[in-house]
């Protein structure tokens, strides 16, 4: 009898203890307002997620190697590679002028050489005149 | 101030165009239109000073002709090429000769041929009774010639200009030659 006693005692100790811990309780004042904050520092505190730039994907493996460690051959490299660049804009901009300076000169020429065959025209028409005088002739 | 000079430079800009068109009459463009082939050249000062850099040298046309354009200060040229004859009226080339009949111009060179139906006007122009321009208008039954060149030149380079640049000079007998050629090819 005391045994049985005993554990409905125990049972109703945990059905006391059960309904203690499982009873309805409303959240304290200001703690949805600490969770956003929370979460909003969390983000705050996480660095933007980095994308692979063209620049990373070429030059950061070249300029890993040991050589470029040092910033002096680091502005080397890039006086060099902005000299490249100079030098390219420069070949190309006397080549395109090269070119227009040809166009311009077949222009020249082709106007010289209708020119000349007009006077030649002129010329010949003229020394016809001079064995035919059917043809009129002003001079 | 800028300002003002940029809006002065934009309203005469037209003005300006306008004074070079005036090389080349307005009416013959009209033409570009009925022609089956066209060749324009438009060359002013400073262009003519750029095309010549590029002449060499080492290439006696191309020596000659940077002698030749050293004092020009333009060359105009417009070449009509028509499919058939007629394409243009002779009331449209008098229209064009009637240009040059102003003071300062004079016709040297007039050539009708009933024949051939080829027409050659020859116009110079003088200042200081010194050629300072020629103008040749060549109309052919299938092709209408305008040509002007402005600046001072020298009788001796026209000859060069007649003769020369790839053009084969035009005498008597090389004309006989040619003749007796075209009589064989027709036996």
């Amino acid at each position: 009898m005391t045994h049985k006693t005993e554990i409905k005692a125990k049972i109703d100790g945990v059905d006391a203890a059960l309904k203690t811990a499982l009873c309805r309780q409303s959240a304290p004042e200001g703690f949805a307002d600490q969770v956003l904050a929370r979460i909003a520092a969390q983000n705050l505190a996480q660095p933007p997620e980095r994308r692979n730039s063209w620049f990373s994907l070429f030059m950061q493996p070249i300029l890993t190697q040991p050589i470029f460690i040092q910033p002096v051959v680091r502005w080397a490299a890039l006086a060099a590679f902005a000299t490249a660049m100079i030098f390219g804009v420069y070949i190309y901009n006397i080549r395109r002028e090269h070119a227009q300076g040809e166009a311009a000169k077949k222009q020249l020429m082709l106007a010289l050489r209708v020119a000349g065959s007009k006077l030649q025209l002129a010329k010949s028409k003229v020394n016809d005149m001079n064995t035919d005088p059917t043809r009129h002739v002003k001079e | 101030m800028q300002k003002k000079w940029l809006w002065i430079l934009l309203l005469a800009s037209p003005l300006l165009a306008g004074a070079q068109d005036a090389q080349i009459p307005p009416d013959i463009q009209k033409l570009s239109a009925r022609a089956k082939e066209t060749v324009e050249v438009t060359m002013d000062g400073p262009m003519l000073r750029w095309a010549s850099k590029f002449l060499s040298a080492d290439d006696p046309d191309e020596e000659r002709a940077a002698k030749l354009v050293a004092n020009l200060t333009g060359i105009y040229v417009r070449s009509f090429e028509f499919d058939k004859e007629g394409a243009y009226t002779s009331a449209e080339v008098d229209e064009l000769r009637s240009q040059f009949h102003s003071p300062g111009w004079s016709r040297v060179v007039g050539v009708r041929s009933a024949a051939e139906g080829d027409n050659v006007d020859i116009f110079f122009k003088l200042e200081n009774d010194k050629m300072a321009g020629i103008v040749i208008i060549a109309a052919e039954p299938k092709e209408l010639t305008f040509v002007n060149i402005v600046g001072p030149l020298e009788l001796d380079q026209l000859a060069d200009l007649g003769g020369e640049f790839g053009v084969p000079k035009l005498d008597r007998k090389t004309l006989k030659h040619a003749e007796k050629a075209e009589k064989g090819e027709q036996k």
